[in-house]
């Protein structure tokens, strides 16, 4: 697993271009030593910030009059007035206006049947028959250890006595999956073949990965109905857009003189998407659908906030009786689901454990497991097996609630005691500058950045995406929001850095973190929460906490793989000019890292912006508890303009972060 | 939602019935969402997201399997959109409604008429503020207005300041304290705790260590059981005493809770509907399955079972005589 919710730059993408695109410019501005300093990014972002303080200072000063003060809500409120009045009519319409009779219900109704059909398939194959197909399927794809790791799999999901629930899960990610990739891999290839259509749909992909699955729940809700079809569509957003971009690189990045040369020959465009693109381009495309698998995983807890059912079922019932031990099994089966989808499928992509079968027996192999497979769904039905007894199940939850307990009380004073220094000492009064300052300064201030790291257009992009949070009628809460979001990123990235270096320092700690990361980016959030809560007390830390465990890994991961990528030579240089530890990384490996580092930044910050909602069900307010009234009061309007809110701070802070970067 | 008892027969009904949905598609262009695939033998609960209903849920669909020869299919989605569920026909029944007049305006008789109004289940519930019990040692009047008022600053956070904490609950309940903290000028700021589960950890936690807290809460709640918890008298409601959100001066009212049925379930008027239409019971008896399930950790089925078995003349009269047996 790479990363589990890449954030708007898939690494793939980002980590192309040249790393080192802007060091010349940098050298340049060091050599004219006197206004050097003014000409450095960092002085002009702390003077920015400094005016930001003042006007604050002022507006404080004069009483806050109207002009210094907040954002005015007036179209804000005409907004989210329209939103409701677009939920009421279509309440009002569903089963009478022709855009459903003949349009949006056929949509439904068909994931609907689709998901309860693939549920039955499963109940129909009997458990000893869908073990038996699914290992047999990851020994035949990827070897035999993936197989074992598959039968371990299934015997999680039997003995912790939640086989039906993992069925019906993965029905729903199936069908998403497949609809995910039936859609997506012809438009990635669209994509890959079309620049104009490239850009035109660059945008919308950004636009579905930084809107938080729970926004658009509601919609999703109103226009396919409740349950299956508005959980499949929720699943297919979400996991639809990495299809589509890297089926478009892995196009894009096929010998342009294989294509020349096939051209040449007189072949048809058809026949060179066929014969050539496809066929090079196999093997990322194949990572893609591994990543859309993995998000659609991902999905699985907050689709059952609308009736999805399944493992994440089980996750909300052992929260609405706070048994974290509960929460964890059946947590522990969605990350076991997915590290085993991770490795069939990754296995699928690079193609070198399948097995070597000796070519007599390779026409025969896949008639024989068939029939196999068969003989055992048949033996087993006969013997009226279906779901997995009850009976034959262990719980592990009792150890995991007392070993919760314990930790609980040996540091639950201290952690309490730092949650209030953080509160007192760094939240408020960031909340209160970014609420409290005149709006219009902040929106200048938020250009100010853009264009300070990333020039003109980002400035642009920037300040306008500041600027609607206000037009959504949302500002106060969003600058709350902001404020929660750049302290938890300081924190992710403060320890992130540290830890990567570490790793990349101590092959042993870089091997203990690798499970561990892997299971941290696919335990589900809702799991954890509920420990912060008892260890920091209801409030903006605990949600601090969660965001900070969620996307501490792909900030590890990065600052550790870029600090290894230094080139050996470089290291050995410096080594041999007598270079203390210190020296080496910090004028050697770090600034050779720059471009792995920048992208740790840029995703920590967008990991903890998705957690955002989530944070919000453990008292974090503002933007994500907006979002969640607004899905469970049906209040479309409110839940809309919130989320959308969210989606406009991550463009802000996304575009400002990775500016020079991917449009140098 | 959760599948009980996959059921072979289950399998072939579910096959027939894809084929009749695919001649509907193909035999008429307009599709109304209950032409969504359903098992005509397969009743769909909604499951709101407490113990309380889901203990009643329990119970019900264990009679239906067991007494009554049905499949049960309960659907885990919060108060508002189980009503939206039952209008798009995805749901046959909430067995615990707190009201939701307006709710009952939009899909019932009078609006959409896809739901009908079931009557009371034997539930009565409470909405309210809630104290610990040792705060009521301590200071004597917390337990009213007053006291909360003369109080606030003892129930301050580091998330409140100088601003005494309420703690609210799961956005998706029904809520007027800020009409409250308004009316009777409380000197109270409102955290959303954004969950029940994290509002009953920090309560837990603040119990633990006997602080001051103060929150939303209701009744039957499973968690009585465990702690005692005073509610605070404010006046009592009356009606339209809670017309403006911002300035409610009164408590919440008390309800009688009552059942929703999806319209076409209730006139095709099955065994199943005829049993859910003559269940009532008790707080008492309701908490006794809810505490099974939140305290003691047993699953929901064999809570409901260990009940069942235990007190068959609580429940043989809801079965409808001609499906006993």
């Amino acid at each position: 697993m790479t990363t589990a919710r890449p954030a708007p730059s898939a690494p793939a993408e980002t980590a192309a271009p040249s790393p080192s695109g802007r060091a010349p410019a940098g050298g340049a501005a060091r050599r004219s030593r006197g206004t050097a300093w003014l000409a450095n990014r960092w002085v002009q972002a702390a003077a920015a910030l400094a005016v930001l303080a003042a006007g604050y200072a002022v507006a404080r000063a004069l009483g806050t009059p109207a002009w210094l003060g907040t954002f005015p809500d007036a179209t804000g409120q005409w907004l989210i007035a329209r939103l409701d009045g677009v939920y009421t009519w279509i309440v009002a319409n569903r089963n009478s206006s022709p855009l459903f009779l003949y349009g949006l219900n056929y949509v439904s109704v068909g994931l609907g049947s689709a998901v309860v059909l693939v549920n039955q398939a499963l109940v129909l194959l009997t458990w000893p028959g869908v073990v038996f197909l699914g290992t047999l399927a990851a020994w035949r794809v990827a070897g035999w250890r993936v197989a074992l790791l598959v039968l371990a799999t299934f015997a999680v999901f039997a003995l912790i006595g939640l086989w039906n629930e993992a069925m019906t899960t993965l029905a729903l990610i199936t069908t998403s999956v497949l609809i995910a990739l039936i859609i997506g891999i012809p438009l990635g290839i669209l994509a890959g073949r079309s620049d104009g259509f490239h850009r035109a749909v660059r945008p919308v992909l950004d636009f579905l990965q930084i809107m938080p699955a729970f926004a658009y729940l509601m919609p999703m809700l109103l226009l396919f109905g409740i349950g299956n079809p508005a959980a499949a569509v929720a699943t297919f957003v979400y996991a639809v857009p990495p299809a589509v971009r890297i089926t478009a690189l892995a196009i894009r990045n096929v010998d342009a003189g294989a294509v020349e040369a096939t051209t040449s020959l007189g072949s048809t465009p058809w026949q060179i998407l066929t014969k050539v693109q496809l066929p090079m381009a196999k093997r990322t495309i194949l990572l893609g659908v591994n990543q859309t698998i993995m998000l659609a995983v991902s999905m699985v807890v907050i689709a059952s906030v609308i009736g999805a059912g399944g493992l994440g079922d089980a996750i909300y019932q052992a929260l609405s009786k706070v048994n974290v031990g509960q929460a964890v099994e059946a947590g522990a089966a969605i990350v076991l689901m997915a590290i085993a989808l991770d490795r069939v499928t990754g296995a699928a992509g690079d193609g070198t454990r399948t097995p070597v079968l000796p070519p007599a027996w390779r026409r025969w192999a896949p008639a024989v497991g068939l029939a196999a497979a068969a003989a055992v769904v048949a033996a087993a039905r006969l013997a009226g097996i279906e779901g997995w007894p009850p009976a034959w199940s262990v719980s592990v939850s009792g150890p995991i609630n007392t070993a919760q307990q314990a930790v609980q009380s040996a540091i639950g004073d201290a952690t309490g005691a730092f949650g209030d220094l953080l509160l007192v000492g760094v939240l408020n009064p960031l909340s209160a500058l970014l609420t409290g300052a005149p709006w219009w300064l902040v929106v200048l201030v938020a250009a100010a950045l853009g264009a300070i790291f990333g020039g003109w257009r980002i400035a642009a992009t920037a300040g306008a995406a500041v600027l609607a949070t206000g037009l959504l009628g949302v500002w106060e809460n969003s600058m709350d929001t902001l404020s929660q979001v750049l302290v938890a990123a300081a924190v992710t990235l403060a320890v992130g850095v540290a830890v990567g270096i570490l790793a990349a320092r101590s092959d042993v700690l870089a091997a203990i973190l690798r499970p561990v990361l892997d299971a941290m980016q696919t335990l589900p959030p809702f799991v954890y929460l509920i420990p912060a809560v008892a260890l920091f007390s209801v409030g903006r830390v605990p949600a601090l906490a969660a965001s900070v465990v969620f996307a501490l890994p792909p900030v590890i991961r990065l600052v550790n793989d870029g600090i290894r990528g230094v080139s050996a030579p470089a290291v050995e240089a410096a080594v041999s000019q007598g270079s203390t530890g210190g020296q080496l990384l910090t004028k050697v490996q770090l600034p050779l890292a720059r471009s792995s580092l920048l992208l740790a930044v840029n995703q920590g910050i967008m990991m903890v912006l998705s957690m955002v909602v989530m944070g919000a069900l453990v008292g974090a307010g503002s933007l994500g508890y907006d979002v969640v009234f607004g899905l469970k009061q049906n209040q479309l309007g409110l839940g809309l303009t919130s989320g959308l809110a969210i989606v406009c701070l991550g463009i802000f802070l996304d575009r400002v972060t990775q500016g020079r970067r991917s449009h140098a | 939602m959760r599948e009980r008892n996959p059921d072979r027969r289950r399998s072939t009904v579910v096959a027939a019935l894809a084929a009749l949905c695919a001649v509907v598609l193909l035999s008429s262009c307009a599709v109304r969402t209950t032409s969504m695939l359903r098992d005509p033998n397969t009743v769909r609960i909604a499951l709101n997201g407490w113990v309380g209903y889901e203990a009643s849920a329990a119970v019900l669909s264990y009679l239906l399997e067991h007494e009554m020869g049905y499949q049960t299919q309960l659907m885990r989605i919060d108060e508002q959109p189980s009503w939206q569920a039952m209008d798009q026909g995805a749901v046959d029944v909430i067995v615990e409604n707190w009201g939701h007049e307006d709710l009952m305006e939009l899909y019932g008789p009078q609006g959409n008429g896809t739901v009908v109004d079931g009557g009371p289940n034997g539930n009565k519930g409470t909405l309210g503020w809630y104290v610990p019990e040792y705060l009521v040692e301590e200071y004597p009047d917390i337990d009213t207005v007053e006291g909360i008022k003369k109080h606030a600053e003892i129930f301050a956070t580091s998330e409140t300041g100088d601003k005494g904490q309420f703690l609210g609950g799961d956005p998706g309940f029904v809520t007027q304290d800020q009409g409250m903290i308004n009316h009777f000028d409380l000197n109270l700021e409102i955290v959303y705790a954004g969950s029940e589960a994290a509002q009953i950890t920090e309560v837990r936690e603040r119990y633990k260590a006997r602080e001051p807290v103060l929150f939303y809460f209701y009744e039957p709640q499973w968690l009585f059981e465990e702690l005692d918890l005073v509610h605070v008298d404010f006046p009592d409601y009356h009606e339209g005493c809670d017309a403006d959100l911002k300035d409610v001066a009164c408590d919440y009212p008390s309800y009688d809770l009552n059942k929703i049925f999806r319209k076409g379930f209730a006139e095709e008027g099955g065994p199943a509907y005829r049993m859910l239409d003559s269940w009532q019971w008790t707080n008492s008896q309701q908490n006794a399955v809810a505490r099974m399930i939140a305290q003691e950790g047993m699953d929901p089925d064999e809570a409901a079972e260990k009940w069942v078995r235990a007190n068959p003349d609580v429940w043989q009269d809801w079965i409808p005589a001609e499906a006993q047996g």
